[in-house]
């Protein structure tokens, strides 16, 4: 047999690594992936005051600090068992809906756009957000840096510091918003409402409008029937900051929701021999291997999952490009994983809209916007919709309000099971033994991994400056290296 | 001409904070006027974001490449341009976010240097640096005050 890994450049450590199995027919055996593994959280925040963790935990990964310190936040006003007040509830969400915006576009137009827009077999020197502008444009490029510093802006106004906000308080926020602050994050709201509308028009015009692109999508090699999980709020409308966790069965249907303190009620870890990676399943279901279907307790957490899981979004603009997206694609639920990126497109206006709304809303100025905790109950768990998946932080403390236990679920962790499986169903449909395993070609099984933007919390600049990646094709029964693609991924 | 010092890495993963160290220490000792000292725990896109205007960059940060521990090298932006360009999942490389902000008609710094420490361990959860890295950490202090004209402090 033998195996193709995806490796990096040097003798970088830390870095992930796709290995695919090829068997003596030439035919895809298997496929793992691996990637660094982080030590020590745990007892790092063992000890401390839980109200730092709104500070730490932000720190785990530098693409989104934002989800974690309103997880963190959320779980510290469970710990000292206090609501935080309306307005604070908004002001959240406010910070939270703009940072959706930021983080959206910076993935499709500069991690997942390269491969549909300069196209997914170009050669890797140019399937990056250069070759994305000398494709669409440069004013493109200014627009997608004009975002990201709007965002930033909003998020500085409302926590305090533009990448780790501080502004998470248990019971509410630090900081009240003033109308002149307000009228600012509206003209920006309505800058990224415009801007929403140009991301989709490029998605027409690029994607839906070659119809290669829109049969790679649909395509089986790309397709996983599972179970999707997302945030929803009283009327089963997408919601990122607050609501009850819903479930949907492959067919669609609901199969259970639930409140985020009873987490550990629906879901349970699966662990491989192989790797540190856990692979979290539904309970209720069952883990049945890396397989999908109804049977399988593998569920996916994703802006695709969110979609799936809600009767529909809030807004209107949004909306309406949910019920075109489920209509181009043959209703619900969609289980194309590349339609993700189209999914997180639909978010990308719905983070606008929400963000408008928001900062339109009369009550966003009210001073009052904290609790003040009174008591301690010593446990609490929060849950976000974080841009790549539901995550969860749950920690406990004692009479003190100091930490001795902390338990995470990040966004990507959701997807682990999924993640193995579309790779290897990819490379399946891909590899067989008349193949000529071309760089194209392995690019197009990392487009599989790439559509769950995945995040492992890696250290996000030790030099070069992100994570390496490196497929690796393998004899299965020598594992003769006979293919190495490496790439920053 | 004025000229960004900035530290990047991140201050809870062992090593992975020397940039943040050198930056806070270069901070204690006296600096003209023009020499702007700044931290930064993310990369990507926010590198073009913090270094728009300046004359002058200098990057201090962690590396992983198989040297000694605490092997500190010097690396001008211009050797990155020469090198592989590839697509990222979560952020792009720094020769690519300069490269990006000349496109966009940015003033852009016209000398990038990076001053790279060999890390012990970035992987596990911590605020101390590792003795080798602790070590080279002050010597990097004074190599950058050198690149700037500056004595030792």
């Amino acid at each position: 047999m033998k195996k193709i890994s995806i490796d990096p450049i040097t003798r970088l450590e830390g870095h992930g690594k796709i290995e695919i199995f090829v068997d003596d027919a030439g035919e895809v055996a298997n496929v793992y992936f691996q990637v660094p593994e982080l030590r020590g959280f745990e007892r790092f925040c063992v000890g401390r005051p839980v109200e730092e963790l709104a500070r730490i935990t932000p720190r785990i990964c530098g693409v989104c600090p934002e989800a974690h310190h309103l997880a963190s936040t959320k779980a510290i006003d469970g710990v000292f068992g206090v609501e935080p007040t309306p307005t604070a509830k908004k002001l959240r969400e406010l910070l939270y809906s703009s940072f959706f915006a930021g983080d959206h576009t910076t993935h499709f137009f500069v991690l997942a756009g390269p491969d549909f827009v300069v196209g997914p077999t170009a050669p890797p020197a140019e399937r990056n957000i250069l070759g994305v502008i000398a494709k669409v444009g440069l004013e493109i490029g200014g627009a997608v840096i004009k975002m990201r510093a709007d965002s930033a802006e909003v998020i500085e106004i409302l926590g305090g510091k533009a990448i780790h906000p501080v502004c998470g308080l248990p019971g509410g926020v630090s900081k009240a918003l003033s109308a002149e602050e307000r009228d600012r994050i509206v003209e920006i709201a309505k800058g990224q409402v415009e801007f929403s509308k140009v991301a989709l028009k490029i998605f027409d015009d690029v994607v839906l409008a070659n119809s290669a692109y829109v049969d790679l999508i649909k395509s089986e090699a790309f397709t996983h029937q599972t179970y999707y999980m997302g945030t929803v709020d009283e009327q089963n409308k997408v919601n990122f900051y607050d609501g009850k966790i819903r479930v949907v069965d492959p067919d669609g249907k609901e199969y259970v929701k639930y409140e985020a303190k009873d987490y550990l009620s629906h879901l349970a870890e699966h662990v491989e021999p192989y790797s540190y990676l856990v692979y979290p399943y539904l309970k209720g279901v069952g883990w049945k291997g890396f397989v999908d279907g109804k049977d399988s307790g593998v569920y996916r957490a994703s802006p695709l999952s969110r979609l799936n899981a809600a009767d529909g979004m809030t807004t209107p603009l949004a909306q309406a490009e949910y019920e075109r997206m489920y209509a181009t694609l043959g209703g619900k639920p969609v289980h194309a994983t590349l339609a993700t990126h189209w999914a997180r497109l639909v978010e990308l206006m719905y983070a606008s809209e929400r963000t408008l709304e928001l900062a339109q809303d009369p009550d966003i100025t009210n001073p009052d916007v904290r609790n003040i905790p009174t008591g301690i109950v010593g446990e609490g768990v929060g849950c976000v919709e974080a841009p790549r998946g539901t995550l969860y932080h749950h920690y406990t403390t004692d009479e003190k309000g100091m930490v001795t236990k902390v338990n995470l679920i990040v966004g990507t962790t959701n997807n682990n099971a999924a993640i193995s499986m579309s790779l290897k169903k990819a490379a399946m449909g891909l590899i067989n033994k008349d193949t000529e395993i071309s760089e194209g070609l392995l690019n197009m099984i990392e487009m599989a991994f790439r559509a769950y933007d995945p995040c492992f919390g890696c250290a996000t600049h030790t030099l070069p400056g992100q994570m390496p990646l490196e497929v690796i094709v393998k004899d299965a029964a020598t594992h003769e290296v006979l293919r190495t693609a490496r790439r920053f991924m | 001409m004025t000229v960004l010092v900035l530290g990047m890495g991140n201050p809870i993963l062992s090593d992975d904070g020397v940039g943040l160290h050198v930056a806070r220490r270069l901070r204690e000792t006296p600096l003209p006027d023009e020499v702007e000292v700044a931290e930064s725990e993310v990369a990507g896109l926010r590198l073009l974001e913090l270094v728009r205007g300046f004359t002058k960059v200098i990057i201090i940060d962690a590396l992983k490449s198989g040297r000694q521990p605490g092997e500190i090298i010097r690396v001008d932006s211009k050797d990155f341009r020469g090198g592989q360009r590839y697509g990222s999942a979560h952020s792009i490389r720094l020769d690519t976010a300069l490269e990006l902000g000349h496109r966009l008609g940015y003033p852009m710094p016209d000398e990038v240097i990076v001053y790279a420490v060999e890390a012990v361990d970035v992987e596990t959860f911590g605020e101390e640096l590792s003795p080798p890295v602790a070590e080279a950490a002050e010597r990097v202090v004074v190599m950058v005050r050198g690149e700037l004209g500056l004595g030792p402090s």
